[in-house]
């Protein structure tokens, strides 16, 4: 398995640090590390599906919208309990999860990413137009019922959400699926030489994107309270989802994450000093830059820094 | 009827201009330029500035258009492409992040609330029981001229044929004394230049705002794909078959339908038919 007690200590270094934060930052900056929360969540999904197989998608929203939008639908339209409607949410993104992975049988690389947008844009279109009684039409839904109050409740609700999927992914990587599922990704014409069942790989990690992606999405849409198709079917929605796997680091646990916290910090830091439309031109430009200089992300560029570090401690030496 | 069959023609043509630029760059460089919307944004707007805004005349209008399309274009080339050397999956991120600041960058200088062209040639022609506008008649004229234009230069001068050429195999291009680097550049100009003048037209016809870009992006994409990579009289069909089914869902079902059925024409034959109805391209 490769576990050792290293990562266990800087896994549960990283949860007491978290845990503690809402005694020491304000209520506004929790808030902001709830989307940051939300935005890991959707990222460690496209990186489950994308970063680790290759095949990379460019419809992530629309299995996030399915989940949100079934969640809020059957609570807000039909009255059912949260504690019924998530888990549904998360089977009709599984229903959904198949739909998106009968393409990835037969095309991949740029046709496949091609495939999926088409997936978004007709969902956004859809929504709109079939059934506007239960989607609310263009203008969507508000008023849905939230599952917690204040600041601080939400904050230790997404982090645990978010902290729950990331060890799951964390652990499942580690066993021999996460391995044959990156060996996709590499060569999946030597996998499938080597005798395994690539068809039912690729199914396996195209279920779990979805699973995380519809629990996500419907946690999410009961923390904003409302939803509506712009906001999520959005170009905008899906470069945040890739770009915050990529800049982080794709194919790894702790890279979407570290990309999540840094686009939301840096969105909301910028914030001050442009106010107007410039902090979305800047903010695109530092996220192209970066993924330019180095496409695996920072935890490489990290990793990198840190063995160099290690060279020249070593070089210095007696 | 007659309605249905004019306006088809009239937007089918459109649409094949549209998805020319996007065909040319993806059959030399093998490159999804998803920034190609971005094009045609930038088209728009530099028209919209210079004539609406400065009143400079209509066709220095679509020139300038031509020229800064181009440019973008070119850096475009340089600065991501050939950094990039030929990953393709990098490339199509990058294209997409800069398509996105490129809408950050129009909000940023004429924001964010959309702008109505004048149309470039004004009037009406009834014909039947059609109504026709001169803007989107001369649209579809001047795209049936550019689009033959740049086939006469693909086949028959220099230049196009060395594009041929690196298209089918760049090794071999490259023995045989041409530049695949300097084909390249020029192609991105060439599709740069191509994409800002179908913008012009098509924000004449619908009109201009920062996300205007990804529906004339996935029409292309429609085009290229379902039509076949390579295959010129494909996606001439194509652009028909969108063209006639938008106005069909349109006048008939119910108008915000129209894009619907283009998605579902890019999914079934992607799933069904990867190589594209028309194509010859292996995956």
């Amino acid at each position: 398995m490769g576990i050792r007690w290293q990562h266990i200590a800087l896994w549960l270094a990283f949860i007491v640090f978290m845990l503690a934060l809402p005694e020491l930052v304000s209520k506004g900056t929790l808030r902001t590390i709830i989307f940051a929360n939300f935005l890991a969540i959707f990222a460690i999904s496209w990186d489950v599906l994308s970063g680790r197989t290759g095949y990379i998608s460019f419809g992530h929203p629309f299995l996030v919208g399915i989940g949100a939008y079934t969640s809020a639908i059957l609570s807000y339209r039909f009255g059912f309990p949260i504690a019924a409607s998530i888990p549904l949410a998360v089977i009709a993104t599984m229903i959904g999860g198949t739909l998106f992975f009968l393409p990835a049988l037969r095309i991949r690389g740029s046709y496949f990413a091609l495939v999926t947008l088409a997936f978004m844009e007709l969902m956004y279109q859809l929504v709109q137009v079939i059934r506007p009684d239960l989607t609310g039409g263009t203008r969507g839904m508000s008023g849905i019922e939230t599952i917690t109050r204040g600041a601080v409740n939400n904050y230790y609700l997404s982090f645990s959400l978010m902290i729950i999927i990331a060890l799951a992914m964390w652990l499942v990587m580690k066993t021999r699926l996460g391995t044959a599922l990156s060996a996709i990704g590499m060569n999946e014409e030597s996998v499938r030489g080597s005798g395994l069942d690539t068809t039912k790989l690729k199914l396996a990690a195209f279920m779990i994107a979805a699973f995380i992606a519809g629990l996500g999405g419907a946690f999410y849409v009961h923390y904003l309270g409302s939803i509506a198709p712009r906001a999520l079917f959005d170009i905008n929605f899906l470069f945040t989802i890739i770009v915050a796997a990529l800049i982080g680091g794709a194919s790894t646990i702790i890279g979407p994450m570290i990309g999540a916290f840094f686009l939301t910090f840096l969105l909301e830091y910028l914030r001050p000093v442009l106010p107007g439309a410039e902090r979305y031109f800047i903010y695109g430009g530092i996220a192209l830059i970066l993924y330019m200089y180095q496409p695996k992300g920072i935890y490489e560029v990290a990793k990198q820094g840190w063995s160099r570090l290690r060279a020249a401690r070593a070089g210095a030496g007696p | 009827m007659s309605q249905i069959i004019i306006q088809g023609l009239l937007l089918s043509g459109l649409y094949a201009l549209i998805a020319v630029g996007f065909t040319l760059i993806f059959s030399i460089g093998r490159v999804l330029n998803l920034a190609y919307g971005a094009y045609l944004m930038i088209g728009g707007y530099v028209y919209y500035h210079f004539t609406q805004v400065l009143g400079m005349p209509q066709i220095a209008g679509i020139l300038l258009a031509a020229v800064f399309g181009s440019v973008i274009g070119i850096l475009k080339y340089r600065l991501i492409v050939k950094t990039l050397k030929g990953d393709h999956v990098a490339v199509e991120i990058s294209t997409l992040i800069l398509a996105v600041v490129i809408q950050a960058g129009i909000v940023l200088i004429f924001n964010d609330s959309s702008k109505i062209l004048h149309p470039i040639v004004p009037g009406v022609w009834r014909i039947g029981g059609a109504t026709v506008t001169f803007n989107i008649l001369t649209a579809a004229l001047a795209s049936w001229a550019i689009i033959i234009g740049l086939y006469l230069f693909v086949r028959n001068t220099h230049i196009g044929r060395a594009m041929q050429a690196v298209s089918m195999d760049v090794k071999g291009a490259a023995i045989s004394g041409v530049d695949p680097d300097r084909i390249n550049l020029i192609t991105w100009g060439i599709s740069g230049a191509l994409g800002a003048v179908a913008g012009v037209f098509f924000a004449s016809y619908t009109q201009l705002n920062p996300s205007m870009w990804v529906a004339p992006l996935i029409i292309a994409v429609a085009v290229v794909i379902v039509g076949g990579i390579g295959s010129i009289i494909g996606s001439l069909i194509v652009a028909h078959i969108i063209g006639f089914m938008e106005i069909i869902s349109t006048t008939l079902i119910a108008a915000e339908l129209r894009g619907v059925f283009t998605m579902l024409l890019i999914i079934g034959v992607l799933v069904l038919r990867p190589r594209g109805l028309f194509g010859r391209e292996e995956l």
